[in-house]
């Protein structure tokens, strides 16, 4: 007892055993062993053969499944672009409201965030649907147009899905940027002749560019991962490298290459925060 | 530097100028209202539809409660129900245990490979929902520990959870349970606990009676977060369940898989009022410890 | 009628809801002028000076800069800079930057920018700091860059918010020194908002106290502190002594009685007092001698009060002494006495004494 008073590190480890005994297990050990099947042969009926082979990452960049993941990427920078057009200017709204109000207008937007994901998309796919929709039905009852238009079941469903489930991410670190900026480095700007233009373009978007990283981060990774929205929305015709992966442990059981394309998913997104970091770090400092 | 003052011209007209002030302030507030209605209209129209009277989502004929009394009488409905709410609080509290001890550790002890472990920590909040699920798919499959059920009653209903589901909660809700409780004890004041000590507390006094107390608010914070996204989780319970067993997430996808009916949009208002109520009840508790909101938020 | 003031505010009202920051202020202020504005937080200096700059608007009421009128006129359109309280530097700007903005802002040309801001930083002596961000200096290094990035500007007039209030005693007064002599360089109307009363002394030419946002008195150091035309004026500025008083006389000479019946002069009062009114009688601590109370004079004057009273209290502060003398009816006044010590016999507590002053230091003033 003497002993482990004395020894802070002691005491540290003692802490953290467990939690960090049952990562290790439930989720390092997986994510070893995603790493170790990406470069298995595909067993006969699902499983894996214990045979070295680079067949499944060379799989990965056939233009057969490279092209959904382009599109993936594709699909992800929109929205994450989208996302920020939209989530900035609530962001800015929301951080220029009296205070009292401020904390009741971060509550509902966390509302539908907290919502589940799966019902968010749900409701999407009842106003978006061709025929059924009620965007489209509406639209043709009042006559403003004739045929359905072509909201579901493509590329620009998955992105309304995911812009609308993940607006709130990117609201809220773009909102504790603003928040946290001192409003008397705008009255110094202005002073100095800046004008209101001048003021956010030299000084609040500068300022603000952290929690515009962290955001475009916390949208970026998970649509690029997107599973549900496309399964939903996608009506079937339009995937992203999420349901790829899906496919090959539900429907073609190949697990190795389930297990490679997973693995690249997860190195590209590495890639694509480091680069993102590096220029925004950069372009910080150019302002 | 030289001593005359510069006069400057400037372009004034003084009611174009209070025409600007005023306009930046409207066209803000228009599109926070725009924005607002963005997020909350397809929720409306969901709920609104759960009460029509025929089988349509997009029109409406009038206002029936059938929809309801025919999710109530759905047996595997109502068993997806209880096995969403067994599985939350069962993950929520080994989670909650877990991810405090892992704050306490990483937030008040320097040691060696400190780093890695924290990186450890992170990892799982930031990797995507399909990736980890697979991962544990091919995990639980490896190591044999397979899709066994733990059989239990749950208030009186039979229950069949597979541990695996409940792992896999438990390894993304650490996580998150440990960056919350984390925040609350880097903004705790640690002359607190030094004056604690000063009054001839001992370590483990010291905790229990000063720096457990002041840290609850983030242990609820991070369970009430966990417990949340248990219910909420759709993807790591799809792939880590084996075949039969449903939470109400899972249920939900296959109906949607199989047609669009109002039951489905009972379903998830039902799923809405539990959500909406866990939100309201992490907002008192909020106010009644006067947090700072954005560290509470759950990131 | 208003071109021959730098700054003119006529009967300027701000009102935030139901609160009235800045009540009816007029006030002239000259070219070249170092015009301070005292009083204690929440008087409505800031907000006066907030309006000057153009960050509020007032309620009601006219600001001229150079005889014209502001109005709407908004910040950036004004030919005032300003230094604010917590100096306000762009954190993601080295300090270059930071000087530059203005200049830039006015889109002037890049030679004369780098030109001016050179000599901006030489001014305030931070040339080789130009490259440095403003979280690596000092707090003083940081005041200087805000001034040099509000001077770089020329303007017309300068606003500095409590500059120096987050200093420290000894790096303030440097400052104050070196602020002083700035201003009389470059010859620009400063505008100064302190908490301060001694630095506003220090420096102004000219002060405005205020209070509850009413301006007190408007005068020169000299005219504030010797001669405070309130009972505010005289409490906030330096150390006074309150002695409750009964206006006997007004004219031809100001006679007075304190509660111990004895009567003294004084050599003026506050303007609306009348015979028989209940005053105070404001008198600085330092304008005050003590007598042995076998020293009175045998014919008494009528310019020198001579008041009974026992020393209770004595504290040494190194220059001088302050003694607390009580009066017969139980009021404490403070005498400060130098400390000079030639053959002096110290007081002693207890000791029985005559406070004595010359009538023409002493002000009635309402209660």
């Amino acid at each position: 007892m003497e002993r482990l008073r004395r020894n802070p590190e002691l005491q540290a480890w003692l802490l953290l055993a467990a939690p960090v005994i049952f990562l290790l297990i439930f989720f390092m050990a997986p994510l070893l062993i995603v790493f170790i099947y990406s470069f298995l042969e595909r067993g006969k009926y699902g499983g894996v053969e214990w045979v070295f082979t680079l067949e499944n990452i060379r799989r990965v960049f056939d233009p057969l499944y490279f092209r959904t993941f382009l599109r993936s990427f594709n699909i992800a920078i929109i929205t994450t672009l989208i996302t920020l057009i939209l989530g900035y200017p609530l962001a800015y709204f929301i951080a220029n409201s009296p205070p009292h109000r401020r904390s009741a207008l971060l509550f509902a937007l966390m509302i539908p965030f907290w919502t589940n994901f799966l019902i968010r998309t749900y409701a999407w796919l009842t106003l978006l649907r061709t025929h059924t929709g009620l965007i489209n039905v509406s639209l043709m009852n009042w006559g403003i147009i004739e045929k359905p238009l072509p909201l579901f079941g493509n590329d620009f469903a998955i992105i309304l899905g995911l812009v609308y489930g993940w607006l709130p991410v990117m609201v809220l670190p773009i909102y504790a940027a603003l928040e946290r900026l001192d409003k008397s480095l705008l009255e110094a700007a202005r002073d100095l002749y800046a004008s209101n233009f001048h003021a956010f373009r030299r000084v609040t978007w500068p300022l603000s560019i952290p929690g515009v990283v962290a955001g475009s981060m916390l949208v970026f990774i998970p649509s690029l991962g997107a599973f549900v929205t496309p399964a939903i929305l996608g009506g079937g015709k339009s995937l992203m490298i999420g349901n790829i992966i899906s496919n090959q442990f539900l429907g073609a059981h190949d697990w190795p290459f389930g297990s490679a394309l997973s693995m690249v998913m997860m190195i590209a997104m590495l890639i694509a925060t480091v680069i993102y970091f590096r220029w925004t770090v950069k372009s910080e400092a150019l302002a | 530097m030289t001593t005359q003052t510069e006069t400057t011209e400037f372009s004034y007209h003084p009611r174009w100028e209070q025409f600007k002030s005023k306009l930046g302030g409207w066209s803000l507030t228009t599109y926070g209202i725009l924005a607002f209605a963005f997020l909350y209209l397809p929720i409306i129209i969901l709920v609104i539809f759960s009460f029509n009277e025929s089988r349509s989502v997009s029109k409406w004929t009038g206002f029936s409660l059938h929809w309801y009394s025919e999710m109530f009488q759905d047996d595997r409905i109502m068993l997806s129900v209880w096995n969403s709410l067994f599985l939350a609080v069962v993950s929520t509290a080994i989670a909650t245990v877990l991810g405090t001890l892992a704050a306490l550790g990483l937030e008040r002890y320097q040691f060696r490979g400190k780093t890695a472990i924290d990186s450890m920590f992170y990892l799982p909040v930031i990797i995507p929902d399909i990736a980890m699920a697979i991962m544990l798919l091919l995990f639980f499959n490896m190591s044999g520990i397979g899709f066994t059920p733990w059989k239990v009653q749950f208030f009186g209903v039979k229950l069949a959870v597979p541990y695996s589901v409940i792992i896999g909660h438990v390894a993304f809700n650490t996580s998150f349970v440990a960056i919350v409780v984390r925040a609350r004890l880097a903004q705790m004041d640690r002359t607190l606990e030094e004056a604690a000590q000063d009054l001839y507390a001992d370590t483990w006094r010291t905790f229990q009676r000063i720096t457990l107390p002041m840290l609850m608010p983030g242990i609820i914070g991070g369970a009430l977060l966990a417990f949340t996204l248990s219910l909420d989780d759709f993807v790591i319970t799809f792939f880590t369940s084996g075949a039969g067993f449903n939470t109400l997430p899972v249920r939900v996808f296959g109906m949607i898989k199989k047609g669009v009916t109002p039951k489905i949009n009972a379903v998830s208002t039902l799923m809405l009022a539990v959500s909406l109520s866990l939100v309201i009840i992490s907002i008192l508790l909020r106010t009644r410890s006067g947090d700072d909101e954005t560290v509470q938020m759950g990131f | 009628m208003t071109d021959t003031y730098a700054v003119e505010l006529q009967d300027v009202v701000k009102q935030f809801g139901d609160v009235i920051a800045v009540n009816h202020v007029t006030l002239q202020i000259h070219d070249g002028e170092f015009f301070s504005l005292l009083g204690p937080s929440g008087c409505g200096k800031t907000t006066t000076l907030r309006m000057i700059a153009g960050f509020e608007m007032p309620t009601s009421g006219a600001i001229y800069i150079h005889g014209q009128r502001q109005g709407y006129r908004p910040p950036n359109k004004r030919p005032v800079n300003t230094v604010f309280q917590n100096y306000a530097l762009f954190p993601h700007m080295t300090v270059a930057k930071n000087v530059a903005f203005g200049l830039e802002m006015k889109k002037l040309a890049k030679e004369d920018i780098k030109r001016r801001v050179g000599e901006a930083l030489e001014m305030v002596r931070l040339s080789g700091m130009a490259n440095r961000k403003p979280k690596q200096l000092s707090g003083g290094q940081q005041q200087r860059v805000a001034l040099a990035r509000a001077l770089v500007n020329r303007p017309e007039v300068l606003l500095l918010d409590e500059p120096l209030g987050a200093l420290d005693l000894k790096l303030r007064k440097a400052m104050q020194l070196e602020l002083k002599a700035l201003q009389e360089e470059v010859g620009i109307t400063f505008i100064y908002v302190t908490h301060d009363q001694e630095e506003a002394l220090t420096m102004s030419d000219r002060i405005a106290v205020m209070n509850n946002g009413i301006v007190h008195q408007v005068g020169n150091p000299e005219e504030i502190y010797e001669h405070p035309a309130d009972r505010f004026v005289a409490d906030f500025i330096g150390e006074t002594n309150f002695i409750p008083v009964k206006v006997v006389a007004l004219s031809p000479a100001i006679v007075v009685e304190l509660n111990t019946g004895e009567r003294v002069h004084a050599g003026w009062a506050e303007e609306g007092l009348a015979v028989g009114d209940n005053a105070v009688l404001s008198i600085r601590p330092e304008k005050m001698d003590l007598l042995e109370p076998h020293e009175r004079p045998q014919t008494p004057s009528h310019n020198i009060a001579l008041i009974q009273g026992s020393i209770s209290h004595l504290v040494y502060v190194g220059t001088d002494t302050r003694h607390t003398v009580t009066l017969r009816d139980g009021t404490n006044v403070v005498v400060r006495l130098q400390n000079v010590y030639i053959g002096e016999e110290p007081w002693e507590i207890g000791e029985e004494t005559i406070v004595t002053w010359n009538a023409a230091h002493a002000r009635i003033l309402k209660e």
